[in-house]
């Protein structure tokens, strides 16, 4: 055992030191408080995790060796132009078809309590990780497709990376939240689940069923 | 609205905040650059603490701003910009991490580097430290320790458990101290 756990002699282990700063009302546990203030050793240990910390963030801020805003910029540009040229060669009949093989898939489910919101959830991740599984057996980048297929999947991509980045900040937020507030945001999460279902699904149709057309 | 909590920010742009907010949701250039201006340090600081090269740390800049650009007409103002930001520089950071797969090299460092009391002159100063530190260690103990986040917020930024996350941090710190000199009874 590592000593970031075991216990040097009576001494608290860092892990007992560390949940001692944690914020809270009592934080640790009652016999690592009752230690601290027996032990002188462990005291000091403490003091040095505090002032460890501190100088950590007395670390200088650090800044890029050039200015990455004219590329930002350029990527910027360059997404919204070929966003409006995809808008114009088909991309809104596949996601569409999204749209339509989500309501198939889920059917109607309005407002589920709870536990069946969760158990949704559940489902949707699972289902989630079985198309990108195809996905990753069907390895579409390793393969060649004509420029329309590759736009579409682009915008279907693009679509999927939002989702996750909203999906990470709503489970953060559902985190920090109160039990009451909860619900409100598994509701979201499980709409954001939904809609990564129906995009993967779209994914999956253009690449696999393309694929099997042509003789792939 | 309130751009931030902790950071020191141009007194103008505080002053301004709706306003250059309101702009940037619409797509303003201008805007958008002075939010660039405002938070690529405390971004840029984020990142290069994380990821290993400094290469990867501009990517990881220009990936979050590109992201801020896309998303800020979805950002709500229901928590400071700059934990909305940080959240999204946080998440590429880990990306980068995962994608590129580094080694996680303390256990070898571990076994290879002399301790400190065989030679005092190899006490390291923090940022050394800092630096010697797995990805996964080092990473734990910026977005715990510095930018505040809590183990459960570490877990699921990294898709893992709270207890990983507190024992990462344990861990860490037992390699900081020693190489750090600090060790009790020394």
């Amino acid at each position: 055992m590592s000593d970031a756990t075991s216990h040097l002699g009576n001494h608290l282990t860092m892990e007992s030191l560390l949940a001692l700063r944690e914020p809270g009302v009592e934080p640790g546990d009652l016999a690592a408080r009752r230690h601290i203030e027996a032990c002188r050793a462990c005291r000091a240990e403490l003091e040095r995790l505090h002032q460890r910390a501190a100088r950590l963030k007395a670390l200088p801020a650090l800044r890029p060796s050039r200015d990455l805003w004219p590329a930002v910029r350029a990527r910027q540009q360059s997404d919204r132009r070929r966003h409006w040229q995809t808008r114009w060669t088909g991309a809104a009949g596949f996601l569409a078809a999204a749209s339509v093989a989500l309501a198939l898939f889920w059917g109607d489910v309005a407002h589920p309590d709870a536990a069946s919101a969760a158990a949704e959830i559940a489902a949707a991740r699972q289902r989630s990780e079985v198309l990108e599984s195809a996905l990753d057996r069907f390895n579409p980048e390793a393969r060649v497709i004509d420029g329309r297929t590759a736009r579409v999947s682009q915008v279907l991509e693009d679509r999927i990376a939002e989702l996750d980045q909203q999906l990470q900040e709503t489970e953060l937020q559902q985190a920090r939240q109160l039990e009451d507030r909860r619900m409100e945001t598994q509701q979201q999460m499980l709409d954001l689940w939904r809609e990564r279902v129906g995009l993967l699904n779209a994914l999956v149709d253009v690449h696999v069923t393309r694929a099997s057309n042509v003789g792939l | 609205m309130t751009l931030t909590r902790t950071l020191p920010m141009d007194p103008w742009l505080v002053a301004n905040a709706d306003s250059v907010l309101a702009g940037a949701r619409q797509g303003d250039a201008a805007a958008l650059e002075k939010l660039f201006r405002a938070f690529e340090s405390p971004v840029y600081t984020l990142a290069r603490r994380i990821c290993r090269t400094a290469e990867d740390a501009e990517d990881v800049l220009q990936e979050t701003f590109f992201e801020v650009c896309r998303s800020i007409p979805r950002y709500r103002g229901d928590g400071s910009l700059w934990g909305w930001i940080r959240s999204i520089a946080a998440s590429k950071a880990l990306m980068r991490l995962r994608r590129n797969r580094y080694r996680d090299t303390d256990e070898l460092d571990d076994a290879v580097m002399p301790s400190r009391r065989e030679d005092a002159a190899l006490r390291m100063d923090l940022e050394a430290a800092l630096e010697r530190l797995s990805e996964t260690g080092r990473a734990v103990v910026w977005l715990h320790d510095v930018e505040g986040y809590t183990h459960e917020e570490i877990a699921t930024m990294m898709g893992k458990t709270v207890s990983f996350s507190k024992s990462q941090l344990a861990r860490a710190h037992v390699r900081l101290r020693r190489w750090l000199g600090e060790e009790v009874g020394t």
